[in-house]
Order: C-alpha cells, then structure tokens, then sequence
C-alpha cells in the first residue's frame, strides 16, 4: 500500500514496532489452521514475551489449579484469539512504556481501549461476527491516536481535549493538528504489524460508514466509537441519542439491545484486562453506582446514560408539576380577578389592584344597589399565597352576596364577621373598611375593621383620617362594627392597603414610605379623574421598588361635584 | 428577633425583642403553638419589640385563638410603642388581654 509520504507527518517507519517474535505470533493467529506448537516455538524464542505468557495464564483470571510452567501449555490455555489479544497488548505497551508524553494518561488509555474492544466483541456478536476478530479491531481502533501523539509530542497538549470531542468532530480535529488521522495510522500501523487485511480495512475506513463499499466490521467501528463517546465526560443525553441513531442506521441494532449492551461492558472490561495482564480503574457496575449516587464515577463510567436519563426524567416531571401549577394558578388568578369589578361603574369611583404574587391577599369591590347607591369595600387578608387568596375569595363572595341584602355597612360587616369566624383558620384574618356612598348626596357611611386609615382629603389639602374602629373580621364573633358618616361634597376618599405605605420609598430604601410618603404621592398625582390619578400614584409607587413584596391596592371615590383643589 | 422564655408563676413567658417580621413569625408562631400544645398558659412581654408586622400580629392571633378554644390564658405584656401603635391601629386592643406590667399580668390571676 502507497501512502503519500511526502504531505504526511508520520511515515511507516516512525511507527513503533513490536519484537519480531510478536510480529511472527500475530501472522501465525491469522492463519486459518496455526498450530499451537509453532505458536509455542515462537513466543518461547522471546524470553520476554514467554514470561509475559507465563504470568498471564498463571494470573488469578484463568483461576487454573496447577501452575503452568512451560510456555506449550500456556500457550493451549489461551488459545489462539487471547494469546494475538495479549501479544498485541504486550506489543502496544512495550512500544509506549518510555515514549508516552506525560499529558497522556496511559490507564485511562487502556480503559478506553478495552472498553471498545469489549463493545466491539458485544457488537460482533449481536451481528454474527467473528467476536474475537471485532475484540481485535476495538482493542487497535484509537491505537493510531495514541501513535500520533507519541510521534509528534509536540502536541501533546491537545490530548485531554481531543479525548472529549465526540468521534466526527475529532476526526476533523486530527487533520487539522496532524494532517492525518488516526484511521490511517492505525491502518498503517495494522499494515506493519502484518493483521488480516479486512482488519487493516476495517481500521482505515471506519469513519466512512456510509461507503457503500464498506464492510460490516468498519460500520461496527463506527458504533464503537459512538458508544466510547458515551464516556466522555462531555457526553449528554444528545450523545447518547446521537449514539443511539447510528446503531440504528447502521447496524439496526435497536436502543433496548443497546441499553442491554452497556450494562454488561464493565464486568467484560474487567475480565478482559485480567486475562490480558492490564491494570484498568475498577469498573463500577450499575447497582454500584446507582446505590452510592457517587456522581463522579457515574460521569466516567457505565451509568453515566442511566443517571442522564433518570436526571432528565426527573427534571421533566419538576417541570410538568411546575407547569401544572402555574396553570393552576393562573386559574385561581383569573377566580380572583373575575372577584374585582369589571369596569368602572361611573366617573367617581375607580380602583387598582397590583399582585406582589401570582395571586392576591388584597382585593376591593364596588357595586351599585337598587336605590343608586354605591356598596365599596377594601380588604387585606393576612398572610400571602393560596390560603390567602382563598379567604379573599370567601370575603369578597359574602360582601358582594349579602350587601345586596343588608343595606348597612356595619350590619353587613357583622354578618360577614360572624360567617368568618364560623369557619375560621386560626390566626388568619381580614382587615377591611365598607362603605355605602351615596352620588346623589356625596354621603358616606363607612366602617373601618382594623385597616390602615381611609383618608379623606378636602379642598384646600385638609386631610382626615378614619381609623378603624373594631378589629379585624374574623377573629372574635359576635363583633359590633361603628359607622362614622362622612360627606364627599368637597373632596375625596383614599383606601389603600399596608403594601402602599409599608414598601420604600427610593431615596431611604430602608425606611418604609408611611402615611407621609402616601400622601406626596397623592398631591404629585395632582388633578384628573379617579383613574388618572390613581395610576399615576402607583405607577410611583410601582416604579421606586424593583420588586414587590407585598401587593398593592387603592381604592379613590371622587364625589363629582368636587373641585378637587387640595393638591 | 430574639427570643428567650421562662416561667412565671403559672404562665409560661416569651419575651421577644428586636423586628418581627415575614422572616421571624414562622419562629415565632411554633413556640407560641409548642407552649399552648403543653397545656400552659402564655405570656409575650413586648416591652424590647422595634417592629412588628402583620405576620407577627397573626401569629399572635392565633395564639390567642388557640388559647382561647383550649381554656387557656394568653396575654400581652409591656408593648413597646411600636407595637401599641400596631394593636391600636388595627383595634386589636380591644381583643387582647394587656398589662402594662408583669406584676399587673401576674396579680390578675390571683
């Protein structure tokens, strides 16, 4: 075979060569009918490789009981497949042992030598290959990499990286640092070692595997090469379905055969590095790495798919429950929205809710009796989330149903109280202030159960504050709830929740805006309809915090014949 | 927040100091519920309480309500201003047993 020598980096004779007597073994176990005397003969001629042999077959994998002392009866032992196996290996390492840059971690080679040889085996047989043969070709796949970089040390330092890329993407990388790659080496090398020509074949097409001409043990490389690539520690579920889809196309081996593939690679990987005299990391099995949930060995080894999986899967069903809960949420938001009045229902009135969270523990509602008046009411519920919202829920139900009924905000409060309590969750409780307000008159009857002070303020910024004046509904039963009255003719009427006076203001964000801080914002919203101004005091409000910690509500009655100077 | 408790007579007292606020109340809400659970009758001295907000006041709501369903006595000790100033905004003075004094809260017993 004729390389282009001159544009090429390495030449034939740059490669390591194994001693003649494994060069002679290697020719022989490629022959159809070796005989294991000559076999014999000639590893007894290395004195190197016959104690090698020796050590191998007496190691505690063969498990034999009597010691084998002639390098004949070793040789029967292993038979002709283990002992090419273990003279390519004695070959590999004898070449590498003083050569190897330093960047290059010799074990971890092994490993992963071992591991394709042991997948391709896997492979081969699914596929009724020769196992022995396609354990060969795994066994060399990478040998032609390894052989580069002991070549050409002055690359040494792309190692690491080059053992994470994912097969095609390191191919191209090769060219570009070597102007060869490790296929052809590895043929070369196959070449000079004198293997079987469709190995040779096999290990110098194997990144061709849609070559028409191409034989199955080159497209079972490919695969090996995918299902090593499961061991990067770059590898992701995309590798794996990437993996998963070439053993498909290309040998139509199907993901379960894969699945059951991977999980019998570490016991082989062990086995076959003690029948070959080779020290690999302990192969943790499945059950292993799944009981000690030890991450790192998961990444570099077996389970690694597994735990992607399991991960994945994990992390799907958080994110279905989480989507399953914004819907309910969102569901629940729009209850609580449907809660709220739809429009305004005349100029004088306006409100604006704003949730810190998805749903609400503030709310309000205005609706008009039969006699023109007006129902209007503020609450906050304590505590924040669902249960709040529900209690919200319940409030509001009964202040929209009874108010029809009972034409007297301290009666109907009354009412609503003792409904409360009836079914009360312990330490859960609304502040709330009603009012009945009468846009003919301007008159106002309104109650104050323990909320934040309703503010009326008068032409001329004379301000007057409505305390409350019973506690919280909710509590204790059997409450009384006093009415003050208040008439509307020359100002307007503010309610609002804690969230308004209890945010920061942006200049001292560590002291809490107040009453104060509420009622610059009121005179800034200057002159306009109850809308304008209230979106222009919370758009304030709004825009001083970057997030909100509590909601927001307000609730403005702007009796219509007012001339609203006070600001 | 701060916290330390110990007996007086037959109350079991809770004395709180510094802001009690979203962050403290689950605290605080647990070993008023963990004293009421004992069958003991509860005292919160407030006297040394900055800031108190609404997930304090509920917790103590519900201490009181507690107390209340199982014949106990719950009662407020010595509120700060900032807490008066709380209670009274919200009424909730009118709901709670306080004293202006341990000895007042201990004597109303004998």
């Amino acid at each position: 075979m004729a390389y282009p020598a001159a544009l090429k980096s390495i030449r034939p004779t740059d490669l390591p060569m194994p001693a003649q007597a494994a060069i002679r073994i290697l020719q022989h176990c490629s022959q159809a009918h070796s005989d294991s005397n000559d076999l014999a003969r000639i590893a007894g001629s290395d004195p190197q490789l016959a104690a090698e042999l020796l050590r191998v077959v007496n190691s505690a994998f063969f498990g034999l009981s009597k010691n084998v002392k002639t390098v004949q009866r070793a040789v029967t032992v292993l038979g002709r497949n283990t002992l090419r196996n273990l003279v390519l290996c004695i070959s590999v390492r004898s070449a590498l042992q003083s050569e190897t840059p330093s960047e290059i971690d010799i074990t971890a080679y092994w490993e992963e030598a071992l591991r394709r040889a042991v997948s391709a085996r896997l492979l081969g047989e699914l596929l009724h290959l020769d196992g022995d043969e396609c354990f060969t070709a795994g066994l060399l796949q990478d040998f032609g990499l390894l052989v580069m970089f002991v070549v050409l040390p002055q690359h040494a330092s792309a190692w690491q990286k080059m053992c994470q890329l994912d097969p095609d993407t390191r191919l191209a990388e090769e060219q570009t640092i070597f102007t060869m790659t490790h296929t052809e080496v590895g043929a070369m090398l196959g070449e000079a070692w004198q293997l079987p020509q469709t190995l040779v074949d096999a290990l110098n097409h194997h990144h061709a595997p849609d070559d028409t001409e191409q034989t199955l043990l080159s497209k079972l490389l490919y695969c090996v090469d995918w299902i090593a690539a499961l061991y990067n520690r770059a590898a992701s579920t995309a590798t794996l379905e990437r993996c998963s889809a070439i053993l498909a196309t290309h040998l139509d081996i199907s993901q379960q055969q894969l699945e059951a593939l991977l999980k019998q690679i570490p016991a082989q990987v062990e086995a076959a590095a003690e029948a070959l005299g080779l020290n690999v990391s302990a192969q943790a099995d499945l059950e292993q790495i799944l009981r000690d949930s030890n991450l790192q060995l998961a990444a570099a080894n077996l389970s690694y798919q597994e735990l992607t999986w399991q991960l994945e899967n994990t992390i799907k069903e958080r994110d279905h429950l989480a989507a399953a809960l914004n819907r309910e949420l969102e569901l629940a938001r729009e209850v609580q929205r449907s809660l709220l009045p739809a429009a305004a229902l005349q100029p004088s009135i306006a409100a604006i809710n704003i949730a810190a969270g998805q749903l609400s523990g503030d709310f309000y509602d205005y609706f008009s009796l039969n006699d023109g008046r007006i129902y209007f009411n503020l609450g906050d519920v304590s505590g924040k989330g669902v249960n709040a919202a529900l209690l919200m829920a319940k409030t509001s139900s009964l202040f929209h149903c009874l108010g029809k009924h009972i034409d007297n905000p301290g009666e109907l409060l009354e009412a609503i109280n003792n409904e409360l309590c009836e079914t009360s969750v312990y330490g859960m409780f609304v502040t709330l202030i009603a009012g009945l307000y009468s846009p003919a008159t301007g008159q106002i009857q309104l109650v104050n159960a323990g909320h934040p002070p309703a503010l009326l303020i008068k032409k001329g910024a004379q301000i007057s504050q409505f305390s409350a004046s019973a506690p919280p509904l909710g509590i204790i039963p059997n409450s009384r709830f006093p009415e003050v009255e208040l008439t509307l003719t020359e100002g307007c009427l503010y309610l609002y929740s804690d969230g308004l006076t209890e945010s920061c203001e942006n200049d001292t964000p560590t002291t809490m805006r107040g009453l104060k801080g509420l009622l610059k914002l009121i005179a800034a919203a200057g002159q306009g309809s109850p809308e304008e101004k209230l979106n222009s005091i919370m758009s304030a409000a709004g825009n001083e915090q970057e997030t909100l910690h509590d909601d927001m509500t307000m609730l403005l009655i702007q009796h219509a014949q007012s001339d609203d100077h006070h600001a | 927040m701060k916290f330390s408790t110990r007996s007086e007579g037959a109350y079991q007292l809770i004395a709180l100091s510094g802001e009690i606020d979203l962050h403290h109340s689950p605290q605080l809400r647990e070993e008023i519920l963990k004293t009421l659970k004992a069958k003991q009758n509860l005292l919160i001295e407030l006297s040394a309480v900055e800031y108190i907000d609404s997930s304090g006041i509920a917790s103590m709501i519900e201490g009181l309500q507690l107390a209340n369903s199982s014949k106990l006595k719950f009662a407020l000790v010595n509120a700060s201003q900032a807490v008066m100033q709380v209670l009274q905004l919200a009424r909730l003075d009118t709901i709670f047993p306080i004293y202006p004094s341990l000895e007042a809260a201990l004597s109303q017993d004998s």
